[in-house]
Order: structure tokens, then sequence, then C-alpha cells
């Protein structure tokens, strides 16, 4: 779905933002891009939505370069949820939506009314200008927004930010259930247990640099130091012992009346982030 | 195509009737209407001195029925120091002497020559009269232009800014980079709304304040010069408002333009005052198109080819600062 061959991107002369990316995702993948604020990824995010022009490499999609890929057909078959909701306020969700909807072949559009109540949006304030709603009304707005026109590429910045823990639920399953149809995902986050739970691949950028790629679960196992934290019991005393994962095997390797808890000590996605770069996501 | 230009259309229509634009210019119409119809043109009517004449034995026959008769010179001098602007006239030794507040010289002069002339209104010189218009067509056709350019040039360029001001704080012209749509119908729809939106004004202002026939004979010719105007002010307002941080950055822009831009225009084109400079300031020459439309007056083939020039050398500027815009960071 979209090839990324040694794609550089400059802002002036001594402003270089991209230094040579490689990286692709394929049909129907979830794919996170994870960076630090100022690392590169709005920008490459922008360069694959043809926002911006004038990069270096060879950036594919949908089988055709970027660059000769600027027309309606293009913008027809990709969605951007931004990373505001970028929303008329002084319309309501069903004109803002029917606007933007407009733009799109009839036979492409989704029903608004049904979009708008699968992200579990206030019916009481369907008619009412945007100005009144919440964040995370505005949110599911602009979720709505992107999925009006049933993309087969979906860029999403920052899908979750804005909503309550169960609202970020609900974007998850709707994530998933678009890729089920067979929509391709380039998520942008900072949230890693976004990226964790819905990525099957997920990229670090750094400083305009690729400086991994891999699904979360590798990339955690790659760098486990494979021990385990067993909380257990024995003579009436609680107590905690650490030992190699592979001494599992035969079973418990001490003496204990009853097991707690078991912990695996594997690195959260933050840890690797932090370990690859040197940066904090914040 | 067509889709896409009219979902924008009918969309900047309801920014421009939610921002209460319509209402505002409704508004406008009837304030100038009423201040052409029931200020200006009775202003214009009244004579421009009042003349006092002292007379006790009557040797003024043939006075016009402007100049009011007083019975004393103590009147006289009540009547003139309640209006220091009025001429007196004592004709009580036979010789008639005219008695006034000094002011500007060449202003007493121009007030002593119009009450004397009252005195023999049958042997003033009548000018050849040059031009169709009664003076009150004169005076109508003049206001309305001036109202018209105002309209379009303060009233008109404030209300596109403040829309598309509203648009960039919304963050709503970024979301049209991603559209399948010709990102240049974003800025043809605005330009298409405004200049319908004033050719409506200047059709309603035309016809309401210099009279439906007069009006409809020059109609065709006002509407031209108006378009040119509208695209010209609506483009220089996307522009303002691409380019200006926010709408108190703007606010100064539009004072220059309103007072420094329009302030000489008005001046040159309606006083004596003439400036050297005059000649190389737009606002002038658009100015003058708009006036001479009013008074069926030709107008230079150079001045429709610089016109459309300048509309499409601001078009490609706005173009420039509208997809540097939508490119910018979130």
């Amino acid at each position: 779905m979209i090839e990324v061959k040694n794609l550089t991107f400059s802002y002036g002369k001594d402003k270089q933002a991209l230094h040579g990316l490689d990286f692709t995702v394929e049909d129907g993948e979830i794919f996170g891009f994870l960076g630090p604020n100022g690392s590169g990824k709005s920008t490459t995010q922008k360069i694959l939505t043809g926002i911006l022009k004038g990069h270096g490499g060879e950036v594919s999609l949908f089988g055709q370069d970027i660059s000769a890929a600027h027309g309606q057909e293009f913008f027809q078959k990709i969605g951007v949820l931004f990373e505001f909701p970028y929303l008329y306020a002084n319309l309501s969700a069903v004109d803002n939506l029917n606007y933007f909807a407009a733009f799109y072949p009839r036979e492409q559009r989704r029903d608004v009314g049904e979009l708008l109540d699968a992200l579990e949006f206030k019916r009481d304030f369907l008619k009412k200008p945007v100005s009144s709603y919440s964040k995370g009304m505005r949110q599911r707005v602009s979720m709505a927004r992107a999925l009006v026109s049933n993309p087969r590429l979906l860029f999403l910045d920052e899908p979750t930010s804005g909503l309550d823990p169960s609202g970020a639920v609900l974007f998850r399953k709707i994530i998933e259930q678009e890729r089920k149809k067979g929509t391709t995902v380039f998520v942008t986050t900072h949230n890693m247990m976004d990226a964790d739970l819905l990525c099957d691949r997920v990229a670090f950028i750094s400083n305009g640099n690729l400086v991994a790629l891999d699904t979360p679960k590798r990339l955690k196992e790659k760098n486990s130091n494979h021990r385990v934290v067993i909380d257990y019991l024995y003579q009436g005393q609680r107590e905690t012992k650490t030992i190699e994962a592979p001494e599992l095997e035969a079973g418990i390797p001490f003496a204990h009346d009853e097991i707690i808890s078991i912990h695996s000590q594997e690195p959260t996605l933050e840890d690797m982030f932090i370990q690859y770069t040197g940066r904090g996501l914040s | 195509m067509g889709k896409g230009f009219c979902a924008l259309f009918k969309k900047d229509w309801r920014m421009l009737v939610s921002g209460k634009f319509f209402l505002m210019a409704i508004g406008f119409l009837v304030l100038y209407t009423a201040y052409v119809n029931l200020g200006y043109i009775r202003f214009m009517q009244m004579p421009p001195y009042n003349v006092y004449l002292y007379d006790p034995t009557g040797t003024q026959t043939e006075k016009s029925p402007l100049v009011q008769t007083v019975s004393s010179m103590e009147d006289m001098d009540a009547a003139l120091l309640a209006d220091a602007n009025g001429v007196g006239l004592d004709a009580s030794t036979g010789e008639v002497q005219v008695v006034l507040y000094k002011g500007a010289e060449h202003v007493d002069r121009h007030r002593a020559d119009y009450a004397l002339s009252l005195l023999r209104p049958s042997v003033s010189p009548a000018p050849e009269v040059l031009g169709a218009n009664t003076p009150e067509q004169k005076a109508r056709k003049e206001i309305t232009c001036e109202l018209l350019f105002f309209e379009l040039t303060a009233v008109g360029f404030l209300g596109i800014a403040a829309v598309l001001f509203k648009e960039k704080g919304m963050g709503v012209i970024r979301v049209h980079a991603i559209l399948p749509v010709r990102k240049d119908l974003f800025l043809l729809s605005k330009l298409a709304v405004f200049l319908l939106s004033d050719l409506a004004f200047a059709v309603l202002l035309t016809l309401l304040n210099v009279g439906f026939a007069n009006g409809a004979a020059v109609l065709p010719a006002v509407l031209l010069q108006t378009a040119i105007l509208s695209l010209m002010m609506a483009l220089l307002g996307l522009l303002c408002a691409l380019l200006l941080k926010d709408f108190r950055q703007f606010t100064l822009a539009y004072l220059v333009i309103t007072i420094f831009a329009a302030t000489p225009v008005f001046l040159s084109a309606n006083t004596s005052i003439k400036f050297d400079w005059i000649g190389y300031h737009p606002f002038y020459h658009v100015y003058m198109g708009l006036k001479n439309a009013y008074f069926g007056t030709d107008i230079s083939l150079a001045y429709y080819v610089g016109a459309v020039g300048i509309i499409v050398l601001l078009f490609l500027v706005v173009r420039l600062a509208f997809h540097r815009e939508i490119g910018k960071e979130g």
C-alpha cells in the first residue's frame, strides 16, 4: 500500500527534517509511526497525504508515485484524522459531515447517521453547532469525517486524544473494524497503549531517522532480559524472587506454599523507544 | 468539479449568513439610503449662506425670495451673531454695503458675490451647463458612487477577511488540503459569494438612490466597475487574512488601507485638492472608473487591461499564500 525509499525532506537549506526513511506498509495493516515532537513524523505524514511537496527519494501509494498522485482520485481513496478536530464550529455535526462528504462520489459515501451512531455520538447534539460540543464529541465527529468517504487508506494522528477511557476503547474497536474491512491504517501517536494494542508493526522515528521497525511484541521480546518476578507465600511469609524465564519450564524451582503473582520483566514500548532514541515521547 | 464548487459555495453562503454579514449589508443599505434621501440631497438643495437685507426705503425691488429682510441694523447684527456664516446687506444709505464676520478671504469674496447676486437674480449671467444631469441627479450619482466605493473598500473587505480568519481559527482550511477538490475552488467560491453579494448591493443602492430610470440606465457600467473593485478588495482581504497572524494585526492593515489609501482618493476625486502622485494610486483609477460609470463617461481600454492584470496577479499571490497555509503545522 505504502512504499517509502530513502525519503528526505528539507525546510530550507539548513533544516533537513528527514534523512532517508525506508519502510513499507502492507495492505490491511495497522502501522504505527511513533516519535517525539519535532522528530519528522508530521512531515512524513504530510508527504504521504500529498500536502507537502518537494521531497527526495521515492514514495508510492496504491502502487503509484505520490508526485503523480495529487489528483482527485488519490484524495478520494484516503481519509485523514488530524491531531486537532478541525470542524466548522457554527455548523452542526450533521452539516459538517454532509459538507465534507459532498466532495466524494455518492456511491462511496457512508451514511452520516449510522456513522455517528457507531461512534456513540449523543443524538441530542446532532443538530447543535459544534461550538457547543466537548472535546471528545468533536473528536468523534472528526473521526466520522475521516471515515465518511470509506477510505482505503486511513491516516490517523493521535486518534484517541481527548477521549475518555471508554471512548478510547471504542475508537480502537472501530479502527480494528476498519482493518477487517481491508482498510490500511497509518497511525501517528504518542500513546503507547494505542500503539501496543492496535498496531501490527511500529516504526520509531527520531531526528528524521527511522531507528527501529518491527511488531510491538518482537521489539519488546528482543530487548527483554527474560526474567520473571514471582511473589509467593512460604511458611506464612510473603516473599519475592526473580528468576530466568527458562527456569520455569520445569516448574517453580523453589519451595513455596502459594504463588501470589508472576510478572515477566518484559520492557514496555516506551522503554524501547527511550532505549532506541535516548529520548522520551513527550 | 461542479459539485465541489456548489458545496463550497453553499458553505461560504452559510458562513456569511451565520456571521450576520448579509444583515450588516442590509443595515448599511438602509443607513446609506436614509442618509442620501433624508439628509444629503436636502442639504445640497439648501442655499449655501443665509442673506439678510436691511432696506428701510425699499430700494431693492428685484431681490430673490432667498433674501431675508430685517427691520433694523440691530436685528441684522443679532441675525449675523446667531449665524456667523450669513451675509448682511445694508441698503439704508442707497448704496448696498456688505456686512459679514470675517473668514478666509476667498470664501468671504464668494459669500459677498453670492449675496449681491441675489439682489439682481435676473441679471446674473447664466453659465453654459455641461452634461445632461440636473443638480439633484448629479448629487445623487456622486454620493451613491462614494458610498458604493466606501462599502466595497471598507465593509466588503472587512467581511471577507472576517470569514477567512474564522475558518483559519477553526483550522478547517487545512482539511481542504486532503479533500478531492481543486484547491483553487476554495478561493473561487469565496470570490463568487462576495462578488454576488456586492453586485446585489450595488443594484439596490443605485436604484434606491439614483432613481429607477436613471439608475437602470447606468447599471450595466456600474456593475462592471463594481465587479472589478469587489474582486480586488476580496482578494486583498483574503491575502491579509492568509498572511496576517490574527484579527488584531488585520485591524492595523485595515486602517492603513481604508484611511491612508482611500482618503487621498476621495480628496483628489471630489475636491480641488490635487496630489501630483495620485495618478500612481491604483484606487484612484478604480474610483474614477466607478464615477465615470455613474456619469456615463467612456473608460479607456488600458484601464481594463490594468484592472484584469491586477486581479490575476492578486489571485496568483493569494493562491501561493493559500497553499502555504494549508501545508502549515497543526
